[in-house]
């Protein structure tokens, strides 16, 4: 078997070569695809969408039916994390944690519980008290991550950035308040409601915005049809369209990252974690 | 109006994100917008066809992009077939499973409803879209979800089906989505109807046919040709019923699809049958994988498995015919993609109905299942006949086409393969129908022979009595569907 693995990969490679005989020169500016398309990008994207950034109007706008997909896979994988991981059984044993004190409380029996309130907060029997030098950095860090975050969210027409980005980078400041803390203080904060809504919403946001112009009589997606709803340059609308776009993509991808987390250091059991 | 065929892949897509917000106001809220939302597909899907029969292939530009630059549906007659199909079987299947879903999965319904309306999507996606790329993106949709819903099944086995179709399903599509790169760079477009008018000038480049060679190769993992098809039997089989009746008669016939798009459109058929001549070997794939799946079934000892064997067969049926090089051939395997879903629906749904009532369909669980579910059953005959091929069921059609086809060619051993599968499949129903007929039912009934009714709910046997009908109906039509959808698009 690992023979006929060897044998198999080998020929695939030989084939990729094979192929590679009649391509165009790398970077070769008269090769078909620096030509047949790009051209037009370059020479008209300017004019027609107002974005001087070239890759977020062919994302966002002449491929933005693409983009909303993969914003569809996004929130696909982090729903599968939830199907397959989060575990809805009740732990055997429950332990209480007194927070003013730090008292650990221990029931065994699993008919007895409490509701954890602001004395008591539910916990897990193999948690570690976090660092004071750690949760102090992150403290201090994960405001200006937030901020950095949104910054290239809303810069991704003009600059490298975007939605997928910004959202990355939103959700790894959260991920952080989750290993600094522990994950319960993260799921106090954006609950897992909050997080499904959002994940869901974000997509929804950028449908939304097809819709929205299909509603305004014209094709789906086409931004450049809610110029009569914003009281701005009309010309301007696509890009305005594509920030709006790229705002629901950051919030998919921000919402589905903890989600993804959550779900898999607490094998869906949504306890402290790691 | 205009956006028809947007609003058929938009519908589940929109009623997706709604289900998954629903889900926190009041479970059961996500089952209903799901049904509508296949409902609303399902309407627009037939008002594209009809529109397409009259006018013609209908061009949407997304974003009002003209095609090369942006993206575009094409949705022509062939497509407008299958995106019918698509929708109306995702639309049936949602009636049938509500309770299956609450028996196997309560916990994860409105989840699993999400779930469904992205597959749902992707397959629609996947047979509207006129782009290279966007297919593939598609295809992703379809892939992440199924995964996800196979290991949701069988506690035990699925988990693993789920991995092996994880790493084998990736490799087809990173098979595809290189042949897409090669294309690319060698034509610098994306859009189907363009590339192919590039690539009548570069004909005898090796790029292009190592492109070829990949997307052919990706697809045919994906819908799981013989040789490559070990993935399918433990994925479908495991599934929970909800999804496996619907994954198993789509999700191959969708990737046949993409083969004849690939064939017909992208690359055409002047290049696969003149230039490359490759059409004798592919034929004989398709021999080989229709003995060894009719072969393999017959080693089954559960009900699914053997669907599932018979569903690699029946791919070797479609890749055969739309190989054969003429158009005979080509129409029975596009037939053959309606007929082989209809069939292979009606009977998972049986499955599914069995599932319901007695949890397992290993042979031995089968015994007095005429009696006890008399109508399931005669829904369950009927798709078998029709697999078989007995002549006013639309499975004897297709297969006829499929002969006719192989005789112009001059490919016996095809039609020899036919015949003997569907000897092969006669017997394998009939050593069914006989365990389920005729062999009493376990003791503990104190009636000897006469089983007590026990038949499954009312909206589980209207989906499959409207199924059967659909059997029969596109037996009767099928000469009305060649002529009027599948030899109008061909020529």
């Amino acid at each position: 078997m690992k023979f006929l693995g060897l044998v198999i990969v080998c020929l695939t490679g030989g084939l990729l070569l094979y192929g590679t005989m009649d391509l165009p020169d790398w970077g070769d500016p008269a090769s078909p695809a620096s030509t047949h398309l790009s051209d037009y990008y370059i020479e008209h994207i300017v004019e027609e969408t107002q974005v001087p950034n070239l890759v977020t109007a062919v994302l966002a706008d002449y491929r933005g039916y693409d983009t909303m997909f993969e914003t569809a896979v996004v929130f696909c994988a982090g729903l599968a994390c939830f199907l397959l991981l989060r575990d809805f059984r009740p732990g055997k044993n429950r332990y209480y944690r007194h927070i003013p004190t730090g008292v650990m409380l221990h029931f065994k029996n699993p008919e007895t519980r409490m509701i954890p309130g602001n004395e008591f907060e539910h916990m897990d029997k193999d948690w570690v008290p976090s660092d004071i030098i750690i949760k102090t950095v992150c403290r201090i860090l994960i405001p200006f991550i937030q901020i950095y975050a949104l910054y290239v969210v809303a810069h991704g027409d003009f600059s490298p950035g975007g939605g997928f980005q910004g959202g990355v980078i939103f959700g790894s400041s959260l991920i952080l308040m989750a290993i600094s803390y522990n994950l319960k203080t993260l799921l106090k904060r954006v609950t897992e409601k909050f997080l499904s809504i959002f994940a869901a919403t974000g997509v929804l946001i950028y449908v939304g915005l097809g819709v929205l112009a299909v509603i305004m009589g014209g094709q789906f997606l086409d931004y450049g049809m809610l110029a009569p709803l914003v009281p701005w340059d009309p010309g301007h609308v696509r890009a305005l369209g594509m920030l709006g776009v790229e705002i629901g993509v950051g919030i998919a991808v921000m919402a589905v990252m903890v989600i993804i987390y959550v779900n898999i250091v607490s094998e869906g059991r949504h306890d402290e974690g790691l | 109006m205009n956006n028809m065929p947007a609003i058929i892949v938009l519908a589940p897509l929109l009623g997706a994100f709604f289900s998954g917000l629903a889900a926190w106001i009041q479970k059961p809220l996500s089952y209903y917008i799901a049904l509508a939302a296949t409902a609303v597909s399902s309407v627009a899907a037939v008002g594209v066809f009809k529109q397409v029969l009259t006018a013609g292939t209908w061009q949407y530009r997304m974003a009002g992009w003209a095609p090369p630059m942006g993206i575009e549906l094409r949705i022509d007659l062939l497509n407008a077939m299958v995106l019918v199909l698509v929708s109306g079987i995702a639309f049936v299947n949602l009636v049938a499973s509500v309770k299956n879903v609450d028996q196997e999965i309560p916990d994860r319904a409105s989840s699993f409803y999400v779930m469904y309306q992205l597959f749902v999507v992707g397959l629609l996606g996947v047979t509207a879209t006129g782009d290279l790329f966007n297919l593939y993106v598609l295809i992703e949709i379809t892939s992440l979800t199924s995964y996800t819903m196979i290991a949701l099944g069988d506690k035990d086995r699925s988990p693993l089906a789920a991995l092996n179709y994880i790493f084998i399903g990736v490799i087809g599509a990173s098979f595809y989505l290189l042949g897409v790169g090669y294309l690319y760079i060698t034509t610098g477009s994306l859009n189907m109807a363009d590339v192919a008018i590039l690539l009548k000038d570069i004909q005898g480049s090796t790029a292009v046919l190592t492109a070829f060679i990949l997307c052919i190769l990706g697809v045919w993992i994906k819908m799981a040709l013989f040789p490559l098809h070990v993935w399918l039997p433990n994925a479908y089989a495991y599934a929970p019923v909800g999804f496996a009746r619907v994954v198993a008669p789509l999700m191959t016939k969708v990737m046949v699809y993409v083969m004849v798009r690939l064939m017909v459109t992208v690359f055409g058929l002047e290049y696969i049958f003149n230039t490359l001549n490759l059409a004798d070997i592919v034929v004989w794939l398709g021999v080989i994988a229709i003995l060894a799946g009719a072969f393999m079934a017959l080693l089954q000892t559960d009900l699914k498995k053997m669907l599932t064997y018979i569903i690699v067969c029946e791919i070797g049926y479609m890749v055969g015919g739309a190989w054969l090089g003429n158009s005979l051939g080509m129409a029975g395997a596009i037939l053959h993609i309606l007929n082989d879903a209809l069939m292979t629906f009606a009977l998972f749904l049986a499955v599914g109905n069995i599932i319901y009532m007695r949890q397992q369909v290993a042979f031995s669980n089968l015994q007095g299942l005429f009696g006890a579910m008399p109508w399931t059953m005669a829904g369950f005959v009927l798709a078998g006949l029709s697999i078989i091929g007995v002549p006013p069921t639309c499975g004897f059609f297709s297969k006829w086409y499929l002969v006719l086809g192989a005789f112009e060619a001059g490919a016996y051993h095809f039609a020899a393969a036919l015949i003997i599968s569907s000897l092969v499949c006669a017997v394998l129903f009939f050593k069914v129908f006989e365990i389920c007929f005729f062999e009493p039912m376990a003791e503990s009934h104190g009636h000897h022979g006469t089983a007590a009714m026990a038949e499954a709910p009312v909206s589980m046997l209207a989906a499959l009595g409207l199924v059967s009908a659909a059997i029969i109906g596109a037996g009767v039509y099928a000469g009305t569907i060649v002529n009027t959808v599948i030899l109008p698009f061909l020529h």
